[in-house]
C-alpha cells in the first residue's frame, strides 16, 4: 500500500463563505485504495471539504489534485468522469423518477451524443447492471417505484448505488448511515469493507463505529482545520478526541 | 407450444401502448382528422379555429416541454417560431430562392436562435432565465421592428404565398388544415421520443438536481443547452404553419401580446402536459373568433379566463379529465354502496384537489 500512487492531495486549502472561514488551511493526501474517515462536530467543515475536492465550489486558496493532476479549476463533471463519486449529506435524487432510473441515469450517458438518443428502456445491458447495483444496496424491491414514495433510509441506499453506479476510483460518501436503522447500518459495513480494493473511499460518518471499522486513517476535523490524523486505534486513544466530542456537544 | 409462448409475448408488447395517455392522444388525432368533415363551414373554421389552434399549440408545446422536462420557462418560444416565419419571408420572397430550400434553411435558423439564446441564458436558472429569454424576445422584437432591409420594418414581408408543392397544393385550405395537423403531431412524436430516450431521462435528472447531474458527470449546461435548441426547432414548425397560414410575417408576430398568447395556451391547457395544449389553443381560438360577437374587450374575457384556470384548475383544463374520471367513479361507487356517509367523499376531494396544486 505505501507505494501506491496518490488519489487525493490538498495543498493549504482555504474556503471563505463571505466572513466565514470554513475551512482553515486544509492539507492532506489520500492514497489510492485507502480508506479514509472524517470525523468532527457539526460545522466542522467536513462538507466543505467534499464539496471542494469534488469541485462543487471553487476553493478560496491552496490547490487540489486528483491522481498527480491539479484540478483545481476543473468542473464537477469533468472530476466525475475522472473517476471521482459522491453521494450528498441530504439526498438530491431524482423525485418524479423511479428508483431504477436514478440508477440507469447515475450509469450516464456521460457524453452527449447521438447514442443518448436511443430510448432509454431498449438498453438491455445498462438495465442488468442497475438491476444488480440495486441489489447490492439492498433496494431490488423497490425498483420500480418512485423516489419521493421511498422512505428516508431507502433514499441514502439509492444514493450509495447512484455512486456506485460510475465504477469511481474514488468515492466520498457524505454520512451515508444516517437515518439508517442498526441492520442497515450493519449491511452498509458491510457492503464498503467488501468494495473492491482498488477503490479509494473517502468517509464522513459520525457513527463513530461504521468511522473506525472502516478505516484503515482517520481525520479529524474542528473548527474548519484539520486537527489530528491517525490509525482507528490512535483516535480511539486520543484525549483531544474526546475533549472536541465532550466539549462540542452532539457528535 | 412455442407458439403460443410467441402470443403472449407479442400481446404484451402490445398492451404496453394502451395506456390511457395514449388512447387520449389517438383520439384527439382522429377528432382532429374528421375535423374538417364535421364543420358547416370549412371556410371559416378551418383556418381561423383548426390551422390556429395548431400553430399555437406547437409553438406552446414547446414551451411546455422546456417547463416540463427541462424546468425551464422560456418566453422566447413565440420569437423563435416568428424568427423562423421570417427566415422563410426574408429568403423565399426577398432572395427568392425555392420554397422547399427556404423552410429548411429558416428551419435551422430558428433552431440556431434558441442555441445562441441557449448560450445566453442556460447559465442562469428560473426566474432568470424567463426574464432573460423575455428581453431576447423583445431585443429581436424593436429589431425586427427596424430593419428595413431585412424585414421590412412594421410593414413586415407580404404576401408570402402558400406554395403548390407539386404532390400538395397548400392553397387548398383542406389540404393546408392536414399539412399543419401533420406538423403538429409530428412535434408532439419528437417531444415524447425525446423523453424516453436516455437524453430525455438525463434532462428530468438535470430539472430535479442539477447539482446531482453535475456529480454523475453530465455537462448540465450542455444538456440544456441542446433541450433549448430542439425546443426552439419546433417552435420553428410552429412558424411554418403560421406565416402560411397569415401569408405574410411582420413585427406583430413576435410582439409582446403573441408572446403571452402563448404562454396563455400553455397554462389554459396544462402546463405540464404536451398534449394539453391543443385544447389551450382551441379555447384561445374560440374566444378570439366568438368573444367579439358579444364584447369587444375579448383580451379582458381571455385574460379572465387565464385566471379562472389558474385558480380552479392550476393542472390546466387537461387536469378536468382526472377530475371527470373521479366524479364518474365516484357515482359508480355511491350507487353501489348508498351506506358510506357524504363527509369522506368531499375530504377526499379536497385532498387530491391540493395535490393538484403543489404539481402546478
Ligand atoms: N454553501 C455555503 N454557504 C455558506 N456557508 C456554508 C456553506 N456550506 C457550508 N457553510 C458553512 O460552513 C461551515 C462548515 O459546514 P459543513 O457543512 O462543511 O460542516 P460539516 O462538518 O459537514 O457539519 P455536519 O456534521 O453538520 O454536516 C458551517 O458553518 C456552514 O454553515
Ligand atoms: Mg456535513
Amino acid at each position: 500500500m505505501p507505494t501506491r500512487e496518490i488519489a487525493i492531495a490538498l495543498t493549504d486549502v482555504d474556503k471563505r463563505f463571505g466572513g466565514l472561514r470554513a475551512v482553515k488551511n486544509v492539507s492532506l493526501e489520500v492514497r489510492a485504495g485507502e480508506r479514509v474517515s472524517m470525523i468532527g462536530t457539526n460545522g466542522a467543515g467536513k462538507s466543505t471539504l467534499f464539496n471542494l475536492i469534488a469541485g462543487v465550489f471553487p476553493v478560496s486558496a491552496g490547490s487540489v489534485s486528483m491522481f498527480g493532476s491539479v484540478v483545481t479549476k476543473q468542473n464537477t463533471a469533468k472530476r466525475a468522469r475522472n473517476g471521482l463519486a459522491r453521494t450528498f449529506q441530504t439526498s438530491r435524487l431524482f423525485e418524479q423518477l423511479t428508483a431504477e432510473e436514478n440508477v440507469f441515469i447515475a450509469l450516464g450517458g456521460r457524453g452527449l451524443g447521438w447514442r443518448s438518443l436511443f430510448p432509454a428502456r431498449s438498453i438491455e445491458r445498462k438495465w442488468n447492471r442497475v438491476a444488480e447495483l440495486l441489489t447490492t444496496v439492498g433496494l431490488s424491491s423497490e425498483s420500480g417505484r418512485r423516489v419521493a414514495d421511498l422512505s428516508h433510509g431507502e433514499q441514502r441506499q439509492l444514493e450509495l448505488a447512484m455512486a456506485l453506479a460510475a465504477d469511481p476510483k474514488i468515492l466520498m460518501l457524505d454520512e451515508p448511515a444516517a437515518g439508517f436503522s442498526p441492520a442497515e447500518r450493519q449491511q452498509l459495513v458491510k457492503m464498503l469493507t467488501t468494495l473492491p480494493s482498488e477503490i479509494t473511499l473517502l468517509l464522513i460518518e459520525h457513527d463513530m463505529d461504521i468511522a473506525l471499522q472502516v478505516a484503515d486513517r482517520v481525520i479529524v476535523m474542528h473548527d474548519g482545520s484539520k486537527i489530528l490524523e491517525g490509525t482507528p486505534d490512535e483516535i480511539r486513544a486520543s484525549q483531544v478526541v474526546r475533549d472536541i466530542y465532550l466539549g462540542g456537544g452532539h457528535a | 407450444m412455442s407458439s403460443s409462448k410467441q402470443t403472449s409475448a407479442h400481446s404484451g408488447t402490445w398492451k404496453r401502448w394502451v395506456t390511457t395517455q395514449n388512447v387520449v392522444v389517438a383520439v384527439v388525432i382522429v377528432l382532429g382528422v374528421i375535423f374538417p368533415l364535421v364543420v358547416d363551414r370549412p371556410r371559416f373554421w378551418l383556418p381561423n379555429i383548426g390551422v390556429r389552434t395548431l400553430w399555437m399549440g406547437t409553438i406552446a408545446m414547446s414551451l411546455v416541454f422546456l417547463n416540463k422536462y427541462v424546468g425551464l420557462l422560456s418566453l422566447a418560444q413565440m420569437t423563435f417560431a416568428g424568427i423562423c416565419s421570417y427566415g422563410i419571408g426574408y429568403f423565399s420572397v426577398t432572395m427568392g430562392l425555392p420554397i422547399i430550400p427556404s423552410i429548411i434553411l429558416s428551419l435551422g435558423v430558428g433552431s440556431l436562435a434558441g442555441y445562441i439564446t441557449a448560450l445566453i441564458a442556460v447559465r442562469t436558472k428560473a426566474i432568470y432565465f424567463m426574464m432573460i429569454t423575455l428581453a431576447l424576445s423583445q431585443v429581436f422584437y424593436s429589431w425586427a421592428s427596424q430593419a428595413i432591409e431585412v424585414t421590412n420594418a412594421r410593414r413586415g414581408i407580404a404576401p408570402i404565398p402558400r406554395p403548390n408543392l407539386g404532390f400538395i397544393d397548400l392553397n387548398d385550405i383542406t389540404t393546408f388544415y392536414y399539412f399543419a395537423l401533420f406538423l403538429a403531431v409530428l412535434s408532439y412524436v419528437i417531444f415524447r421520443y425525446t423523453a424516453k430516450s436516455q437524453f430525455g431521462l438525463a434532462i428530468q435528472g438535470i430539472k430535479d438536481s442539477p447539482e446531482r447531474m453535475s456529480a454523475l458527470g453530465y455537462n448540465v449546461n450542455r444538456y440544456r443547452t441542446a433541450a433549448l435548441t430542439l425546443a426552439a426547432f419546433v417552435a420553428s414548425i410552429g412558424g411554418v404553419i403560421l406565416v402560411f397560414d397569415r401569408n405574410q410575417v411582420d413585427p406583430s408576430f413576435v410582439s409582446l401580446d403573441s408572446t403571452l398568447n402563448i404562454l396563455v395556451v400553455a397554462v389554459v391547457g396544462g402546463i405540464g402536459s404536451l398534449g394539453g395544449v391543443f385544447i389551450g389553443g382551441l379555447v384561445f381560438a374560440l374566444l378570439q373568433n366568438f368573444a367579439q360577437d358579444f364584447t369587444d374587450r375579448y383580451m379582458t374575457l381571455t385574460g379572465l379566463v387565464f385566471i379562472g384556470v389558474l385558480l380552479f384548475f392550476p393542472a390546466g383544463l387537461v387536469g378536468l379529465g382526472p377530475i371527470i374520471r373521479r366524479l364518474f367513479s365516484k357515482r359508480a361507487k355511491t350507487s353501489a354502496s348508498k351506506a358510506s356517509s357524504d363527509t369522506p367523499t368531499v375530504e377526499r376531494r379536497a385532498g387530491t384537489h391540493n395535490k393538484k396544486g403543489q404539481h402546478k
